[in-house]
């Protein structure tokens, strides 16, 4: 039955219940039809029966009496023994009742059904019932045909035969047709669906006018292709940024080489050029080296070793590691000390987070830079500050997005990755990552992480 | 050939002009968009290589200005974008060619030489002056069939006059045209390769084909018979 198309799963469906109801509906007003015409039958027999057995009552009936047909039917007296008394005349000398029969109407009235009765065509309804008169007992038979009634119902059967098929025939192309219909839009939306690509990510499926299920399916449907859509567009975003992101140091890379081979003679100058294309490579690997992060906690597959972290453990060779760039920037950094925070988190990661942070601070920001760690609500915020202008208006929002930078050229050769990194560890961390402008002036850019359960 | 380099990462720019000079191509350097449009308007540059990313004025900018203020110079506009729409953007805004980075070095001169080229009218690779022929990209200078060694800036000199035959060329039009910024206005540095020159190119041969014009500078003649 599942293989059958739904279109004719649902006509036959609805072609086996039409067949139903018109049979019962055909059964019903047959038999009713019948009772009905045998009723009447019935009524006008005991009609006749009573007025014969009145002229019995009356005495005025003697042997010689000939009792009146009606129209198809007959009378007839007999003696509770089964002798003709009276009758009509087609009837004489035939008496309708066996001597038994004749003892039986006498105590009681039946009605039978005579397959077969003198001077009557066909089937025949007989009524006999005692009549009392002039001292004795008698039964009063009268006859009357069935034919008219079984004609009657001959006809109806004919008309239910024929019209009972025809209307499920016409109700089943009907249901055939108006299912059809109905099913349309599904075609026009699997059609549209077939031919949906990545190569047009903008096309939706056809809607039906109407306010009904088709349509609100196609919605949902079309919403979730709004939604590929949209990720779809992140990615070619992203792959397109980091290409182009990827060839400003590879074109650096290229040209250093080429010009070495080109034009470098001594063993000086190759090594020079040797030195300077390893400095680009680095450079290459660590952009890499972001852009897998990023992609991979875009796609929730960033692993993180997970342990117990002390955050003063983290803030505690920041100095160290950024002596170095400090002292050629002429800028300082103060961590201030923290008192037994802990998170459960990745130690490697969240290093990275914070020279990211500390970075961006320095190439970015100005002033004295300040590393401290609090808590807030069960959160453990590690924020950086610096005294420098600050984000520029309408950056803030934009912060954390890969590939975004303060200045739309370059400035520096960042990326536009760190604070992306940033914000991708933190959530990574089931965290988050904050930048706001300080009120003095300066930027403040914070990550807030689980703290460890004590 | 003097060529401007408008490139804002330090590096890369001063890579290229390492390389343009090997070639004995005199190239200066911009760092900005403001910088490219003063020193386009004030040199006549042979070719100008525009990084579409800048601070301040974009690339495209630079170029709808640069052509605005009637500098027209020819525009190779270097570029990490590589999309249609990028470089339709490029040509439109004024840029005579387009390269995406990461570009092959080989073929950034090959392009430089190609806008000279076109720029002069010019159609055949190869320069001719009477019997004197000149290769620019192999770097070669025959007379008649005899090779000449020459070193890039007397090359880059040499072209220079190639590419003007029969013109008087001032000594200040040689110095702008062979040398950059870098070097200082001395008329006398042009003097002096010209002396280079004719030792090497006619000397040998017996012939004068770089002629003084007195009070006017040096002209290059075709038939350079004495």
């Amino acid at each position: 039955m599942s293989r059958i198309p739904i279109r004719l799963r649902v006509t036959l469906a609805f072609t086996i219940v039409m067949a139903l109801l018109l049979a019962a509906l055909g059964l019903f007003v047959y038999s009713r039809f019948k009772t009905q015409l045998s009723e009447q039958i019935d009524q006008s027999l005991r009609s006749h029966g009573d007025d014969i057995a009145s002229l019995v009552a009356r005495k005025d009936l003697s042997k010689s009496t000939r009792l009146l047909g009606r129209e198809e039917s007959f009378a007839q007296v007999l003696t509770p023994s089964g002798e003709v008394y009276a009758t009509t005349p087609q009837l004489a000398g035939h008496p309708q009742l066996t001597p038994a029969e004749a003892a039986r109407a006498a105590q009681a009235s039946f009605i039978v059904t005579r397959p077969h009765v003198r001077s009557i065509t066909g089937q025949a309804r007989l009524l006999a019932r005692p009549a009392p008169g002039r001292g004795r007992t008698f039964v009063v038979v009268v006859s009357s045909t069935l034919d008219d009634r079984n004609e009657s119902l001959q006809n109806l059967r004919t008309i239910l035969l024929i019209g009972g098929p025809v209307a499920l025939l016409l109700a089943s192309l009907a249901g055939y047709f108006v299912s059809g219909s109905a099913l349309r839009p599904v075609e026009a939306m699997r059609r549209r669906a077939a031919a949906i690509s990545a190569a047009e990510p903008e096309a939706r499926l056809p809607l039906p006018p109407a306010d009904d299920e088709l349509r609100r399916l196609g919605e949902t449907l079309n919403a979730m292709l709004g939604r590929l859509e949209a990720a779809l567009e992140r990615e070619r975003t992203f792959v397109d940024d980091a290409s182009h992101e990827l060839r400003t140091p590879l074109a650096l890379h290229k040209t250093e080489l080429e010009l070495a081979l080109r034009y470098a003679k001594t063993p000086e100058e190759m090594r020079a050029a040797i030195a300077s294309a390893v400095v680009e490579v680095d450079r290459l690997i660590a952009l890499a080296e972001d852009l897998l992060v990023l992609a991979r906690s875009a796609e929730g597959k960033l692993a993180l070793h997970l342990r117990r972290v002390r955050i003063a453990e983290l803030l505690g060779d920041l100095r160290e590691r950024f002596a170095a760039r400090l002292d050629r920037s002429g800028r300082s950094l103060v961590v201030e000390p923290t008192d037994g925070l802990t998170v459960d988190g990745d130690p490697v990661r969240l290093e990275q987070a914070l020279t990211n942070l500390v970075d961006n601070a320095i190439q970015h920001g100005g002033g004295e830079i300040t590393v401290r760690a609090g808590e807030a609500g069960g959160e453990v915020q590690i924020h950086v500050e610096d005294r420098g202008p600050g984000f520029p208006p309408g950056f803030i929002d934009h912060a954390f997005e890969r590939f975004s930078r303060g200045d739309p050229a370059r400035v520096g050769d960042g990326a536009g990755l760190g604070l992306a990194i940033v914000e991708a560890i933190a959530r990574a961390h089931r965290g988050s990552a904050h930048a706001s402008n300080r009120d003095g002036s300066g930027a403040d850019v914070w990550i807030e992480l689980p703290g460890a359960p004590r | 050939m003097r060529v401007l380099i408008v490139e804002d990462e330090a590096k890369m720019a001063g890579l290229l002009r390492r390389g343009l000079r090997q070639e004995g191509i005199a190239a200066d350097l911009a760092g900005q968009g403001e910088d490219a449009l003063w020193m386009a308007g004030s040199t006549e540059y042979d070719a100008i290589v525009l990084d579409l990313m800048l601070p301040g004025i974009d690339g495209l900018e630079v170029c709808r200005r640069l052509r605005d203020d009637g500098v027209w110079s020819p525009i190779l506009m270097l570029t990490a974008r590589d999309g249609v729409p990028d470089r339709v953007a490029g040509l439109d805004a004024g840029a005579d060619d387009y390269l995406v980075k990461p570009f092959s070095y080989a073929e950034l001169l090959a392009r430089l030489r190609a806008l000279a080229r076109r720029r002069n009218g010019e159609r055949a690779p190869e320069l001719r002056v009477g019997d004197l022929r000149m290769d620019p990209a192999k770097h070669q200078v025959w007379r008649g069939e005899q090779p000449i060694e020459l070193s890039a800036k007397e090359f880059a000199v040499l072209e220079v006059f190639m590419r003007r035959p029969g013109e008087v060329l001032s000594r200040f039009q040689l110095l702008e045209h062979a040398w950059d910024y870098e070097y200082e206005n001395r008329s006398n540095i042009v003097d002096s390769y010209v002396r280079l020159l004719r030792r090497k190119i006619d000397k040998p041969f017996g012939v004068d084909s770089i002629q003084t014009v007195r009070g006017a500078g040096y002209r290059l003649r075709e038939d350079g018979s004495p």
